[in-house]
Formats: structure tokens, sequence, C-alpha cells
């Protein structure tokens, strides 16, 4: 435990010490009238004192206490090395909250593995995403030398492409969790909703050709007009001149739209080239538009402008362009993945003392009070 | 005044029993039975004939004067005591001085107690005693006499003195000379600060009365206990001096002890007893010295 000051200027403000010394001096001009018969064998000049005095010794220590605690909280002590080394459990989400607590004891306190760590009785929290990288810092705020549990489901969830190396060694208990209903796959395959104009027909024979080569049962839908499909499938909008204001609203609401080279939009600022042919020029370009995204050939739909179109990777390539992208790998087996220790172990941040100064401050203040306003001080 | 009658303390009382007011003439060759008494008072040789006064007892008014006359006389006889009691009290304004301490008892509280046991005193052994309040307007006074009607009078006049002025010049003290008789007991209860007061008690010496004198101190006039700064007021002159307590006091003991050494001599010269009294002392500590056995200071 080390002792130190995290901010040593403030202590000039122990020159604030002077203020009540200056306080206390004898005051040279108090004059207490007192009725002296005997005056005439009173000295008349008296030599003037030159010494000097102060007064009420008790308060001013008092006084003096306060000012220096109070310059000393200013210069912000702290000390190295006061933690607590218990017994720390971590209780990654996905877990039971009885199981953990069974597992872990009566006793111990568990902790979720989700920001800012709240306690197990807090309730279960989201299912995390950052699951390894909250372990690495929960091990790397920890003092040194106190054991860690983490408790895991079979199977973690949210680890990141790193293997878990902690400061130290850690006790990794798999405990059977709630029944972990898989989370639904993407879809096989988009669905695609064409809308045209009546002349432009020809280019949908493209479109239903790839919808065809992704699944067996192609979910496509083609119709003039502009009838907005559901949410999930994406719309092709071939039609050209502009972009209803409709079809606008329901990019931003979270759509995916492929525009015909003649839909007229104003494109995201953030978009890019999306598919380049085999000479770099960019065949579709597009962005994030509010919660959606936006894409748009930049040629026409025919095999002249774009012999791309008769390329037997078209149907792939548009799979992949229209595809929303598919989470990073993010789920392992916890007995596969329990953490090794060796990672060399961070400095603490000292713990600072000022709650505790306070305290002391707050009664020193209370005693100089009762002191200084105490009924026999003002007594004659 | 609001204050109640004063009142001797019983463990005072229970000491002034063991004190007998002396005259020095007593202690000394003055037998028993040697001079005829010339006072007046309760006795078996009968003086004169004077009014009822509230007060008197009862069994001493002549009943037969009172039939044929259908007014109350009492009888007084000579006493068989010579000596009457005078007390001399100064009423000064400094004399109302008292400690910061104790701001409700001043020199005048303690010298009125004084006075009520030495009337005590000399109720107990059937002397007749009277007062005077020196202060500088008028001289008040009481004739001396015995019985419990002085007692309450005194009790009244005590209740109206409050202190003020100076000490009373000469001419204002001429009716005390008329007064005081040439073998009475004098006592003189004085904070002795005023060179009159002092004379006067000299002359009354000097003149063959047996004076006794208390000086009356206060305890910061002893002990000095100012720390700070003052300012010194003098209540008779007006006077101010400030200073500092601390600085003031090495110088203010020597002189005061010089001046008291100084007062002394002059008492001692002229034959007249002397006691000091500080009020945080018992007040029969003076009478103690004066009267108690052996007549010594204890």
């Amino acid at each position: 435990m080390t002792p130190l000051l995290l901010a040593p200027l403030g202590l000039a403000a122990l020159a604030a010490l002077a203020l009540p010394l200056v306080i206390h001096l004898r005051r040279r001009t108090e004059e207490v009238p007192v009725d002296f018969a005997a005056l005439r064998w009173l000295e008349a000049m008296p030599r003037p004192r030159r010494k000097l005095q102060l007064d009420e010794l008790l308060l001013l220590a008092l006084r003096l206490l306060l000012v220096a605690l109070l310059a000393l909280l200013l210069a912000r002590p702290a000390v190295l090395g006061w933690e607590d080394d218990g017994a720390r459990v971590l209780v990654a989400p996905g877990v039971d909250a009885a199981a953990a607590r069974e597992a872990a004891g009566p006793e111990a306190e568990l902790r979720w593995i989700a920001p800012s760590f709240p306690e197990l009785a807090a309730g279960a929290p989201a299912p995390a995403t950052a699951t390894a990288s909250l372990i690495r810092q929960f091990d790397a705020e920890l003092p040194e030398g106190a054991p860690l549990t983490i408790i895991v489901p079979p199977v973690l969830d949210g680890v990141d492409a790193g293997r878990l190396r902690l400061t130290r060694e850690v006790t990794w208990r798999i405990v059977a969790g709630e029944g972990q209903a898989d989370r639904p796959g993407p879809p096989a395959s988009p669905a695609l909703a064409v809308r045209h104009a009546d002349k432009q027909a020809q280019a949908l024979r493209y479109f239903r050709a790839a919808a065809s080569a992704w699944s067996d049962t192609p979910r496509f839908d083609a119709a003039t007009g502009s009838a907005l499909p559901p949410r999930d499938s994406v719309l092709v909008w071939l039609t050209p001149g502009p972009v209803p204001q409709a079809v606008g609203d329901w990019i931003g609401a979270g759509g995916t739209a492929l525009l015909g080279d003649t839909a007229q939009i104003a494109m995201p600022a953030s978009s890019a080239a999306l598919w380049r042919d085999a000479a770099g020029n960019a065949l579709v370009e597009g962005g994030p538009m509010g919660a959606g995204r936006v894409l748009r050939f930049t040629r026409p739909l025919v095999p002249a402008a774009m012999p791309e179109l008769l390329d037997p990777s078209f149907a792939a390539t548009l799979r992949d362009l229209v595809s929303p992208a598919a989470p990073p790998p993010g789920r392992v087996s916890a007995a596969a993945h329990a953490p090794t220790d060796g990672a060399a172990p961070f400095p603490l941040p000292p713990r600072e003392l000022a709650p505790w100064l306070g305290v002391l401050i707050a009664l020193a203040f209370l005693a100089e009070r009762l002191l200084a306003t105490r009924r026999r001080r003002f007594a004659p | 005044m609001a204050r109640g009658p004063l009142a001797i303390p019983p463990e005072i009382r229970s000491r002034l029993k063991r004190l007998r007011l002396r005259t020095r003439s007593d202690l000394g060759t003055g037998g028993f039975g040697l001079h005829p008494s010339r006072n007046k008072g309760a006795g078996l040789e009968f003086a004169a004939y004077r009014a009822y006064e509230p007060g008197d007892e009862p069994r001493r008014i002549d009943w037969k004067l009172f039939a044929r006359s259908d007014k109350f006389f009492v009888r007084e006889a000579e006493q068989e005591s010579p000596v009457s009691v005078w007390i001399l009290i100064d009423a000064s304004a400094s004399m109302g001085q008292a400690d910061r301490a104790r701001p409700d008892w001043s020199r005048l509280d303690a010298a009125k107690l004084m006075a009520l046991c030495i009337a005590e005193l000399a109720q107990q052994q059937g002397d007749r005693f009277g007062w005077m309040s020196l202060q500088e307007a008028a001289l008040s006074l009481a004739e001396p006499r015995s019985g419990r009607a002085q007692m309450d009078r005194l009790q009244i006049d005590f209740a109206r003195l409050v202190a003020a002025g100076t000490f009373p010049d000469a001419a204002t003290l001429a009716p005390l000379w008329e007064r005081i008789g040439a073998h009475d007991l004098v006592l003189f209860l004085s904070d002795c600060f005023d060179e009159r007061g002092i004379a006067l008690i000299e002359r009354l010496a000097k003149a063959g009365r047996e004076v006794l004198c208390v000086q009356m101190l206060t305890v910061e006039e002893r002990d000095f206990p100012f720390d700070g700064g003052y300012r010194f007021l003098d209540p008779e002159s007006g006077e101010a001096l400030i200073g500092d307590g601390k600085a003031l006091r090495d110088s203010f003991f020597a002189r005061f002890a010089a001046a008291r050494a100084a007062l002394a001599e002059r008492l001692d010269a002229a034959g007249i007893r002397h006691a000091t009294h500080v009020l945080d002392e018992p007040v029969d500590l003076p009478l103690r010295a004066f009267f108690g056995r052996g007549g010594a200071a204890e």
C-alpha cells in the first residue's frame, strides 16, 4: 500500500493556513471596558507588547486541521495496492441464473458478462456480442492475485478471433444453459421483387434466371406500377425517371433496393463502386441510405452494354450484392475455448481517497462549528 | 432594589457565635465595674422615658404610664455595657465595583453583609449599634440603639443604599463628630482608596475612639487576571487608562503592594487595627481577626 498524491500542486493551498492564524492573532485594538477603582496604581504607559499572541488554541488547531485537510483534498491523495482480493465469479449471458448460483455457492459475488458488469440479481442482460473482450477487460481491471471464476454455457457466444489469454489462471466452468434457441439463420436466397415499366420486360429475364439459379423454389415477383414488396424482399426498381418518395422512404426504413441505370435518385454521399468489370469500371455502385441500402446499375441492362449479364457468375454476384452482410463468426464450444494465463498484468490505477477525506473534513468542520458557537465562548 | 433582605449565611452565623465584640479597654485593664455607665438601654437603673417606636419590645412598655397618659412609653434604663458600635460604610462609587466573574457581588454588598454580622454580634451581647453611610451627597446616619427594631432599620437602610458619588468632604462629615462618643467602637468598611477616608479614621483614632478598619478589595485587584486589551475606568474620577492586562500586571502588583504597605504603616502608626477582605473570602474572616480568641489574626 503506497500513499501518493495525484495532484501535488494542490498542496500549494496550504498557504491558506495563514488565514486562521491571522484570525486568531490577538487583536490589539480590542478594549474591554472594566471598572477599576485602583486605577492610580496602574502604570500609565505600559510598553507595547511585541510578542505575537494567539487566542483559543484548540479552535485554532481545529481550523488549521480543516484547512490542511482541504488542501490535501485538492492534492488528490490516493493509495496504490489497496484492493479487494476477494474471489469474483463472472457469468456469461445464456447461463441460467439459478444454475450459476448453485454452481458458485450462495455467498459468491456473481456478475454478468455485460457492459459495466451488473450483479446477477439485476436480471439476465441482452445477449452479449463481445463476451471475450469483456472478460479481458474484467481480468485487466482485477487486482493481481484475486481469483476469478467464469461460468459459461456449453456454447459460448460473442468471442472474437483471439484466444482468451488472461493475466491469471481462471476457473472455467461450463454449466448447461437455458435451452439456447438457435438464432434463425439468414434465408438461403434473397427474394426479388422487380418493378418495371412496360417496355422493359426484356431485362426481367436476367433477374428471374438469377432467382431460379439461387433456389429450386425461386422467390421472384415482377410487376409494373409501384406496389412495394415486404421489407425482407429486395426491390429491383427498373422504372425510368425519378424514384417516387414512397420508395425512398421504404429504403430509408431498412429495405434494400437495386435501381436501374435510368432511375433518378440522389445517391448517398458514401456510395462506392460495389461491382467492377474486368477492366475495373464500376457496374454497380451504392451505399447505406437511412437504415437500408441502395444500389444502382451504372449501365443499361442489355448484354451489349453489360456483358456480365450473360456471365455464368452473374447469379452468384447478384446474390452477394443484395444479401445483407453475415455476422462475423462468434460462437465457439466453451470446452475448447478455456482461457490460458500468462498475459502481462496491467498496472491498476491508484485508488483515490477523496470520499474518506470528505467525511473527515465534514467531521472536522462539525467539531469546529461546535467549538466556535459554544455558549461559554461568548460569556464575558 | 429588587433584592431581598440581606441574610447571614448559616455557616457564618454559626461562626459568629464564637466571637465577642471587645474593645481594646476590655482586653487590658478595663475591669468590670470600674466606670459607671452613662449609656441608656434595658437595665435596672432608670434613666429616662421615651416614646414607643415600632419594633420595641412590648415588655419594655411602661403600662402604668400608658394607663395614665394613653400613650406608649418605653422605660429606658442605664445599660450595663458602655460600648456602642459605629459602623461606617463607605458608599462611594468605587465601592460598587464587582468582579467580572461575580458581577452581582460588589464591595458594597460585602460591606453590608459584614455590617450585618457586626450588628448581629452587637445584638447578641446587648450592645448598641449605629451606622453611617458615607456618600458624597448626604451622610445617612442611625443613632446607636439595640434591639430588633434597630436590626430592621438597618435592613431597610441598607436596601436603599446604592454606591454612588465620591467620598464626602469634611462639611458633610461634621455631624459625625457630634455623634461618636469617646469610648465608642468604630468599624470602618471601605476600599481605603480615598485619602479623605484614611484622614477621617486617623482623626477619629487620635480623638480616642477605637477604630477598626477593613479594607475591601476585589479579586481582580488581588489577582489582576486581565489578559488582553482593556480600558480601565475609575468609577469616581471617570479617568480611563487603556492598556494590555499582561503588560500592566507586574508593575501593578508592585505598586499596589507598596501602597497597601504604606497604608498599613499609617494605620499602625495611628493605632488602628486593620484587616483586608477580598470578595471571594468569607465575610467573617476580618471579624475573627479582630474579635477572635486572643484577638489576633488567625
